[in-house]
């Protein structure tokens, strides 16, 4: 369903076949003004940062990095500083464990929250509102020690250094098993009675009802897991004190902030190696969160 | 006796179901987290820890201390002035998400585009915050062009103690709009099109049908994207440390709540105060649940309203 | 309990481990750096292979660490699996010895025999309550080299030898202010770490603490000093950005790009401006540093201490002091403009400079062996953060125009007496 510039004009949302052509093509107009200046709001430290880091350093001339807004016109392109980054930091090694880090953790937050979400949202059961208030109440309660609590279990269970290590301990988290009931509140409950009278079990509803109609929500929580595992680097810092084979490239690209020979071009090419990947998997993704839109009637 | 078989059934089913969440919550979470609580009423430091001493019970003592320190009094308060992002950035992201939630040329990238400050390094997009704050800066250029500011009186917005807080208030509206906006979208592609089609035929306006469809049904997720904003703002920290150096300044009106336990432990590893820091914790958690509270009473569900 | 035990039985048992084959067996130690890799690899790894090669029974693992590292040590140590040889700095130095988690290096060494290696100066950097902790490293020095860009200061009529004083550098910024619209030079007065105006004091001969070891630096001279910095910041001879950001950084950023006439410190802050503008890089000339009225130069140094819970004390004593040794400090030297705290390296013949057109070379040619001046400036009073952010704090009113110099110095003064423990 379209949904036309609600809030802009009262007139201009009231029924497609009463609208002259002129105010659709006025609408059309706003719609893309507003759309572009959101735009320029949010990606103009992006554009900075890219500009930055697709500049050839060797040609900079007169003008710094900082000075605006002549550094975000670069006199001369490259590639270099990403080459030289990746090369001189070795990333192939830790892009791969970031990407066994990642996929893991998102693998396993979606699992569990869609699991864990279940009872919490459709069930009757008794402990189920002591249940959801401890799980929620850990989004406020101080983490500061938790850390060093962590490491200590991970090292009782022999799982210090190791990929499960870094993983486990994040994976049920408050705000996922949070968002998949809020999406499981949101399903009307016609179509889970429906099923439990055609017989199917719990699982079965789990699987067949309530997990596509949220599947929205299972890939925002999808996207939400990946950057923040992804960005993170002082749990797996941590976690893998005892092997940094395994560490992720979140903390290998700090090595580019030395306090010798700070290089802003290699920053800026480091920051844009970590973020690419995120964005590309979130231009794809997003046809997930969309899908509602996909069935809607035309005109 | 049918009866209740059927309710042991679904609990050992709810209960199948929660495992996996509870072992690993009980083990990585609420282990720890209650353990830090425990802290909070004990003198515990990093000496401790490396003498390998056990803390010491001291009761109330550390939250004596805590809410006498006026540092700390500052840090509560202007945590509490910044909740006013939380409104702001709510009615944002959800007016945003009805923008993108068009099928128009181009929305893909629109919607990515959104998303981008949510994954900018915050030390990078600060550079260039900073410059648009500055004195000579864009925004008090901008100003100028619209006739709005005296120019010899012009300052920088991130060193008045009137404007610095509202300044970084604007980057985490700026860092969060595209955060929630993924939410709101997951939670529009829950409304049945049906109803909307049956509102435009009635005539319904753009604006009614937001008001009496979309709201209503998208109450779930409003509830969770205000109480994740919420609790996000009361904890308010990266911001500030990027943007004063961690020193809360000018003249501490960004001096945040957990700015304080930043600096009694995380910020400062080698001298922490275990117990200090974690009874601020808990004071900080008790705003936070009063909030929460707030939250859910104010989205409460009207029984009969779905369905 | 039982942990307690178990620890021990394995402390008695490692113990008996040492004293039986220590001999034969090869140990293993680890060593952490701070922010030091990819960029010299080469240099510590050829160190380490050094030391392995002149020590067969001792292998070194080297693990370099960046923002995290204070918070690694912690976990580290409450795992039971220290590092042996840890990069650290003064603040962290002290907090880490005086919460007991570091080795004093008379346990392992004469004190005569560290006094013998380094500069005392910098080895009293690491001394806390009377006990030396860290293994002097590289070091730095805050005044230097004056480093300044020729275009500006001829169009400001400012000639750079006529700058002997910092009163002289402040009058000189006065100038370039009013005929370019460039700043000077930037004075630390509130970096975001430290209590940068304390240096301000300690650097114009002003005392910091009397004799009972109270703080005192609110007398009328204190006052005056303030005073002159407040009132060029009114004027904008010193940028306000100055209560936000660390000198250094922003005289960095605007000498690139032609903001800033003069800097002063180390030669590392050229490496910068040869990277965001090697022509202005090229332009750049480099002569003495202008002192206050002390006529001192204060600095700093990275150390090397060995944790408390590190099970192999004696071998990482060994390393620590190889990796600090003055042969290895002129070697890293000439890999970066670093201040070697090796005693003796003033005489150096390695530390000349190679070019003597390239601004770096000259730098370091200069500083490289000037360890011996390395003032460590003053005590940090216990309880240091609260007591420094508390002196920021009057010192950002004053400068703000909330409070008088004076009445911010009383405040600051008296804060800090009733604090200190």
């Amino acid at each position: 369903m379209r949904q036309e510039v609600a809030g802009l004009s009262k007139a201009a949302g009231a029924g497609r076949l009463r609208r002259p052509r002129w105010r659709r093509l006025v609408a059309r107009v706003l719609n893309y003004a507003l759309l572009l200046a959101i735009f320029a709001f949010a990606v103009f430290p992006f554009l900075w940062t890219l500009a930055i880091a697709i500049t050839d350093k060797t040609v900079v001339g007169g003008t710094s990095i900082y000075a605006f807004p002549q550094s975000l016109f670069p006199k001369a392109l490259t590639l270099g500083n990403f080459l030289e980054v990746v090369e001189k930091l070795n990333l192939g090694k830790y892009f791969l464990n970031s990407v066994v880090i990642t996929g893991l953790t998102v693998l396993g937050t979606l699992l569990v929250s869609a699991l864990a979400a279940y009872p919490l949202a459709r069930m009757s059961f008794p402990g189920r509102n002591l249940i959801f208030g401890a799980v929620v109440s850990t989004l406020v309660l101080p983490t500061e020690i938790a850390f060093i609590v962590n490491v200590l279990t991970l090292r009782d269970l022999g799982l210090l250094g190791t990929y499960l290590g870094v993983v486990l301990p994040t994976v049920a988290t408050a705000f996922g098993i949070f968002l998949m009931r809020q999406a499981y509140l949101a399903i009307p409950s016609t179509l889970m009675e429906a099923a439990r009278i055609d017989g199917a079990t719990e699982a079965q509803i789990l699987w067949r009802v309530m997990v596509p109609l949220s599947l929205p929500s299972l890939t925002a929580l999808g996207i939400f897991t990946l950057v923040g595992t992804w960005n993170a680097y002082f749990w797996p810092s941590v976690a893998l004190l005892t092997n940094d084979d395994l560490l992720p490239m979140s903390v290998a690209i700090l090595k580019l902030k030395g306090q010798f020979n700070y290089d802003s071009f290699n920053v800026a090419a480091g920051a844009m190696i970590m973020m690419i990947p995120v964005l590309v998997v979130f231009l794809l993704a997003q046809r997930f969160f969309m899908r509602g839109t996909e069935g809607a009637v035309k005109g | 006796m049918h009866v209740k078989r059927r309710a042991l059934t679904t609990a050992l089913i709810a209960y199948a179901f929660l495992a996996p969440a509870l072992v690993l919550m009980g083990l990585f979470t609420f282990y720890p987290v209650i353990y830090g609580a425990f802290l909070g009423f004990t003198d515990y430091t990093i000496a401790d820890l490396a003498a390998k001493e056990p803390p010491r019970w001291v009761g109330f003592a550390n939250f004596a201390q805590v809410l006498g320190d006026p540092l700390f009094q500052t840090g509560v308060w202007n945590s509490l002035k910044y909740l006013l992002v939380v409104p702001v950035l709510q009615v944002a992201a959800l007016a945003v998400a009805v923008l993108v939630n068009q099928k128009l040329p181009l929305m893909g990238l629109f919607r990515t585009s959104y998303y981008v400050p949510v994954v900018t390094s915050i030390a990078l997009a600060a550079v260039m915050w900073d410059w648009i704050f500055q004195k000579d800066g864009f925004l008090n250029w901008s100003l100028r062009l619209l006739h709005l500011i005296n120019w010899e009186g012009r300052f920088s917005w991130l060193l008045n103690e009137h404007t610095a807080l509202w300044a970084i208030m604007l980057v985490t509206f700026w860092r969060g709009f595209g955060y929630y906006m993924v939410l709101y979208l997951a939670g529009l592609q829950s409304i049945p099109a049906e109803l909307e089609e049956a509102a435009v035929l009635d005539g319904a306006g753009a604006w009614q049908r937001f008001w009496r469809i979309t709201v209503p049904l998208m109450k779930p997720t409003l509830l969770l994207c205000s109480l994740l904003s919420t609790i996000a703002a009361i904890r308010v920290l990266e911001e500030i440390i990027v943007f004063t150096g961690g020193s809360g300044g000018p003249l501490n009106s960004t001096y945040t709540a957990l700015l304080y336990v930043y600096n009694k432990s995380w910020g400062n590893m080698l001298d922490a105060n275990f117990g200090v820091a974690g009874a601020a914790g808990l004071l900080i958690a008790l705003v936070g649940f009063a909030l929460s509270y707030l939250n859910f009473y104010l989205t409460r569900e009207e029984r009969g309203g779905r369905a | 309990m039982v942990k307690k035990l178990l620890a021990a039985g394995m402390l008695g048992l490692g113990l008996l481990g040492l004293g039986g084959m220590a001999q034969q067996r090869t140990v293993e130690i680890e060593f952490w750096t701070y922010y030091l890799s990819p960029n010299f690899d080469n240099y510590i790894k050829g160190v380490i292979a050094d030391f392995e090669k002149a020590n067969p029974t001792v292998k070194v693992k080297w693990v370099d660490k960046q923002d995290t590292m204070e918070r690694d040590l912690t976990a580290a140590i409450a795992l039971g699996k220290a590092p042996d040889v840890v990069n650290l700095w003064q603040d962290s130095t002290f907090a880490a010895a005086q919460n007991g988690l570091l080795t004093p290096l008379t346990e392992l060494t004469t004190q005569a025999a560290l006094e013998n290696a380094y500069y005392p100066n910098v080895l009293s950097i690491f001394t806390v309550d009377g006990k030396p902790y860290g293994y002097p490293w590289y070091g730095w020095v805050d005044q230097g080299v004056m480093m300044y860009n020729p275009e500006l200061l001829a169009k400001a009529g400012v000639d750079p030898n006529g700058i002997k004083t910092t009163d002289d550098l402040l009058a000189a910024s006065e100038k370039i202010k009013k005929a370019t619209g460039a700043y000077g030079w930037l004075p630390p007065v509130k970096d975001p770490n430290g209590a940068s105006f304390l240096g301000r004091f300690f650097l114009e001969g002003l005392s910091i603490y009397d004799a009972q070891g109270k703080a005192n630096f609110n007398s009328a001279a204190h006052v005056a000093l303030l005073q002159k910095y407040v009132d060029l910041m009114k004027a904008d001879v010193i940028p306000q950005e100055l209560l936000r950001k660390e000198a250094f950084q922003l005289t960095n950023e605007l000498y690139s790009q032609g903001k800033v006439a003069i800097m002063i410190g180390g030669p590392q802050s050229l490496n910068r401006v040869k990277e965001s503008n090697p022509d202005l890089y090229k332009k750049t000339k480099v002569v003495a540093a202008p002192l206050g009225a002390a006529k001192l130069q204060t600095g700093g140094a990275m150390d090397l201490v060995i944790p408390k819970a590190s099970t192999k004390k004696r071998e990482a004593a060994l390393f620590a002091s190889f990796m600090t040794s003055r042969a290895n400090q002129v070697k890293f030297a000439n890999v970066v403009p670093i201040v070697s705290t090796a005693r003796g390296s003033e005489n150096d013949p390695n530390l000349r400079p190679k070019d003597p057109n390239d601004p770096i070379e000259v730098a370091k040619g200069m500083v490289s062996g000037s360890g011996r001046f390395i003032n460590p400036g003053f005590k940090p009073p216990k309880n240091t953060d609260d007591i420094f952010k508390n002196f920021n704090d009057n010192i950002e009113a004053a400068f703000l125009g909330r409070k008088s110099a004076k009445q911010a110095l009383d405040d600051a003064v008296t804060f800090w007496n009733a604090n200190a423990k």
